[in-house]
């Protein structure tokens, strides 16, 4: 009850969330790609408006009529009479502004991303109310009553526009602004343009890394870990420096070629964080050569303590939670997962196995033709059938990409979904992972949020095509297109309004993980904190 | 040479039973847990034995441990006590210094024995420090729900009741559920679980009323609040406890009643139960039985005398458990202070690692 309560409670945030940034259209049937109906989504706005009005009512003080004269106003679409003067004149300028960007964009036929106007394109009539209700989202803090409706670099636009600016938005109209903080840098799809110093096994692992041949935090962490072994084998120490001062420079480097390519994870930048610690320690008198072996031997040790002896603990004390007769589901395709449910399986113990994939990586395919070929009994389903997957579970088993140190578990976009679904049976969720890394320096959303702003956190839409196969590295943009025109994603950079959102993780909160089984034993999520002090203290 | 010692370790333990001795300590002493008894029968059964390796020592632990945890129908309580005792034995071994793995292994016993004893005598002393700890709890005027056999509910209770100064002072009453399994079974005339406490208390001029189970939803909108004891107290900070105890605290927390647990810290287990049916033991208490069955289960009797094989031995009914989750725990009142559930995985891990 109070589980459904809260979920209820999240959604609603998150479509209050929507609603005031006016980027991702709720009604959009494809979750990913969110291309805006403006049409279709006004009245579910408006409905929002009237149904949140305590949200809405602070920031309007200063006029106490227009949040009930509001939403009939956009619901019917086609009047922006029931303005007062007050108002009215407030929003002289924006009408302007907003206008003749409208102009602009019906000219060029496209869409502009972070821009509150935006969804006034296709719906005309009620553009005045668009960018008021935009002030009053955004606006709570800084703008005041008075505040000017266009949200963010609008407001230059609309001043000076100049072509120059507006080709500038061009390029960044393909962003959904609500999700803007997530794109970071810009993805590097080519060797090119890496700097000298990076080694040729950290350009080859880049090049994995970019199109998802390797995949998965362990599988990362350790061929990040062996590629910095090669590194460091064909290092030599320059004149006048010493191993412990430069080695960490030139580490650092290679760091940066790998995290342009890819985001580093939470357990690359552990170990990273671990490496160059006992680089540190090294004593500068001793000799280059056993400097270089004792580092050879400490990543052998890191990898095979952390990771192989960890997966095998770890696999061993989430075996014992399978009984017989359990309906175990999982999602996505974690190896830790993996080796659970083969190990149980070997044990004897008859259970049946419930996986649920989806986009954008369906790394649930090679999970469940690896448990299939090896006699388990495989029930494999897209996240949309995932009421009929779970409806029978007895455990759910979740890998984790990390552990947030509230206790929430950072994994595959869509885990969230899958650990909230069970709640109504009486089933369990669990998570494997090992070493539960919070960062203390964690950029937190509200425990509602699924997504979390992690720079990882948004790839490129590139998988998306995956199956046509056929790609070609473009340069100049963070997407890889491919060639066949069979997608109707195909041409996606040139399709008016639409706006591409491929989200890779997401956060669950604490009270739907029931256990998490770590090397150092099964906890409850509250005990994460707890783990990590001791893990970092050791 | 790992063969030969457990060759020899068998042949020790013949004529030690841990299982009877741990049995005889636990009737001998009513003051005594289970923990404690575990504990306790294997400090004698070093005593008792002439291991003179670190490993043959260890060795014997586990052997005898893994034997008294099959032979016992609930081991979870009892466990907490082997892991515990195990777990000290091991870290005082890898200690540096005299007594550690260099050192000469005669000083080493006997230390390990005279601090197995000590460890003993704190354990019953913890009792009373719970009791100190959870005095504050019982306020003038309240009613006190509580239930089963537990001794440290009725320490606290019985030290709450002298605190306030002779039975003339006396201001709390006590609600005390009386479990009717303990009746239906073997012993009729055998008096429920709990009777001894309500006449303690009783003569100490508490006022008790006695409820079956069947009248807990009733009678807990006059209570103020409910303690109960515990066998075990879960990783997640959730109890395994006397049947009975997880539906008074789902009424508890539907109510709004707070449901305080009142246990020792070396009740804690390294179990995690993930739910009712997740426990390591096996108990006969959903059975479905036709008419059938039941004819053949009667001839079944009949014709064999009790061959108590080699089979999981099951709990009766009447020694049945349930395990309480910890979201409905408010707080749990242990000689190491008062914990809410969440913090019991930590004192866990400060014992483990």
């Amino acid at each position: 009850m109070n589980r459904k309560l809260g979920l209820r409670r999240c959604v609603g945030r998150l479509w209050h969330h929507f609603f005031f940034h006016k980027m991702v259209e709720p009604s959009n049937p494809a979750p990913t790609a969110p291309v805006s109906p403006p049409v279709s989504s006004t009245p579910e706005q408006a409905t929002l408006a009237t149904e949140n009005p305590p949200q809405t009512l602070p920031i309007r003080d200063s006029k106490p009529t227009q949040p009930t004269g509001d939403a009939p106003a956009s619901t019917d679409g086609a009047t922006d009479k029931p303005l007062t003067a007050a108002e009215l004149k407030k929003k002289a300028k924006a009408d302007k502004a907003a206008r003749r960007i409208r102009q602009k964009l019906e000219r060029e036929g496209n869409t502009t991303g972070s821009t509150a106007p935006t969804p006034s394109v296709g719906a005309q009539p009620r553009q005045p109310n668009t960018p008021k209700k935009d002030a009053a989202g955004t606006g709570s803090a800084q703008k005041g009553p008075r505040a000017p409706p266009p949200r963010r670099g609008s407001g230059p636009v609309a001043q000076t526009g100049s072509v120059l600016v507006e080709q500038k938005k061009k390029k960044d109209d393909k962003k959904v602004a609500v999700f803007g903080h997530l794109y970071g840098q810009q993805r590097r799809v080519t060797v090119g343009g890496a700097t000298k110093e990076v080694h040729p096994a950290i350009l080859a692992l880049g090049m994995q890394l970019v199109d998802y041949t390797i995949c998965g935090s362990s599988a990362r962490c350790v061929a990040t870990l062996l590629a910095f072994k090669r590194v460091i084998e064909s290092y030599t120490t320059p004149m006048g420096t010493s191993l412990a001062r430069h080695l960490t420079t030139h580490l650092s480097s290679q760091i940066t070629y790998l995290s342009t390519c890819r985001p580093l994870s939470i357990s690359q930048g552990n170990a990273i964080r671990a490496l160059k610690l006992f680089i540190a320690g090294i004593d500068p008198s001793t000799p280059e050569a056993s400097a270089k072996i004792s580092l050879c031997e400490y990543i052998d040790s890191f990898i095979r303590e952390k990771i192989t002896v960890a997966d095998q603990v770890i696999a061993d004390s989430a075996a014992q939670k399978v009984q017989d007769g359990d309906v175990i589901v999982t999602f996505a395709g974690s190896s830790i997962v993996k080796h659970t449910l083969l190990l149980a399986h070997n044990q004897g113990k008859r259970f049946r196995v419930s996986i649920i994939d989806s986009r954008p990586l369906f790394e649930g395919k090679s999970l469940a033709r690896d448990l299939a070929n090896s006699g388990l009994d495989v029930q494999y389903s897209l996240v949309h059938s995932i009421t009929h997957a779970v409806k029978d579970a007895t455990k759910v088993f979740l890998g984790a990409h990390a552990m947030t140190s509230n206790g929430g578990l950072y994994s595959r976009v869509g885990t969230a979904l899958v650990a909230i679904s069970p709640t109504a049976s009486p089933s369990t969720a669990s998570s494997s992972t090992r070493l539960p890394m919070p960062t203390s320096s964690y950029p937190w959303t509200p425990p509602v949020s699924l997504a979390v702003p992690t720079p990882d956190t948004h790839a490129p839409p590139a998988p998306e095509n995956k199956k046509g196969g056929n790609r070609t590295p473009a340069p100049e943009s963070p997407v890889i297109p491919h060639k066949t025109s069979s997608s109707p994603l195909a041409d996606w950079h040139n399709t008016p309004n639409l706006q591409l959102l491929n989200i890779m993780y997401d956060v669950t909160p604490a009270e739907y993980v029931d256990m998490v089984i770590t090397e150092m034993g099964s906890l409850p999520p509250s005990a994460v904190p707890i783990v990590h002090r001791m893990v970092t203290n050791l | 040479m790992a063969s030969t010692t457990s060759d020899t370790a068998v042949a020790d333990t013949k004529p030690f039973d841990i299982v009877a001795t741990y049995n005889e300590l636990l009737r001998s002493d009513a003051d005594l847990t289970m923990p404690i008894a575990a504990i306790e029968a294997l400090v004698l059964l070093l005593t008792h034995s002439a291991s003179s390796t670190i490993s043959e020592t260890l060795d014997l632990l586990e052997k005898s441990t893994a034997h008294l945890k099959r032979s016992i129908p609930n081991p979870i309580g009892l466990s907490a006590g082997t892991d515990l005792f195990q777990r000290y034995l091991i870290t005082t071994l890898q200690r540096p210094g005299q007594l550690g793995p260099a050192g000469d292994f005669k000083a080493i016993r006997t230390h390990l024995l005279s601090n197995g004893r000590l460890f003993i005598r704190r354990a019953k002393e913890s009792r009373d420090k719970i009791a100190a700890f959870g005095r504050g709890f019982i306020r003038d005027g309240s009613t006190i729900l509580t239930n089963g056999g537990s001794r440290a509910v009725a320490a606290l209770l019985q030290k709450a009741a002298d605190e306030e100064g002779g039975p003339s002072a006396v201001r709390f009453r006590v609600i005390y559920v009386l479990s009717s399994t303990s009746q239906e079974s073997k012993h009729p005339n055998e008096e429920p679980e709990g009777m001894e406490t309500v006449r303690a208390l009783r003569a100490k001029g508490v006022p008790v009323s006695t409820i079956p189970e069947s009248a807990v939803a009733y009678s807990l909108g006059k209570a103020d609040m409910v303690i109960v004891g515990a066998e075990g107290v879960v990783e997640n900070g959730g109890i395994v406890s006397r049947m009975g105890t997880y539906q008074i605290g789902l009424l508890a927390k539907a109510i709004g009643k707070p449901f305080y647990v009142v246990a020792e810290s070396h009740k804690f287990v390294r179990l995690y139960p993930l739910g009712q049916y997740d426990l390591p033991i096996e108990q006969q208490v959903v059975e479905f039985k036709s008419e059938e069955d039941l004819a053949e289960e009667r001839k079944q009797q009949s014709s064999v005398a009790d061959t108590n094989g080699d089979t999981p031995i099951k709990l009766p009914l009447c020694d049945s458990v349930d395990f309480t989750p910890p979201h409905l725990i408010s707080a749990l009142i242990t000689d190491s202070g008062v914990l809410t559930p969440s913090a019991v995985s930590e004192e866990l891990i400060k014992i483990w690692f």
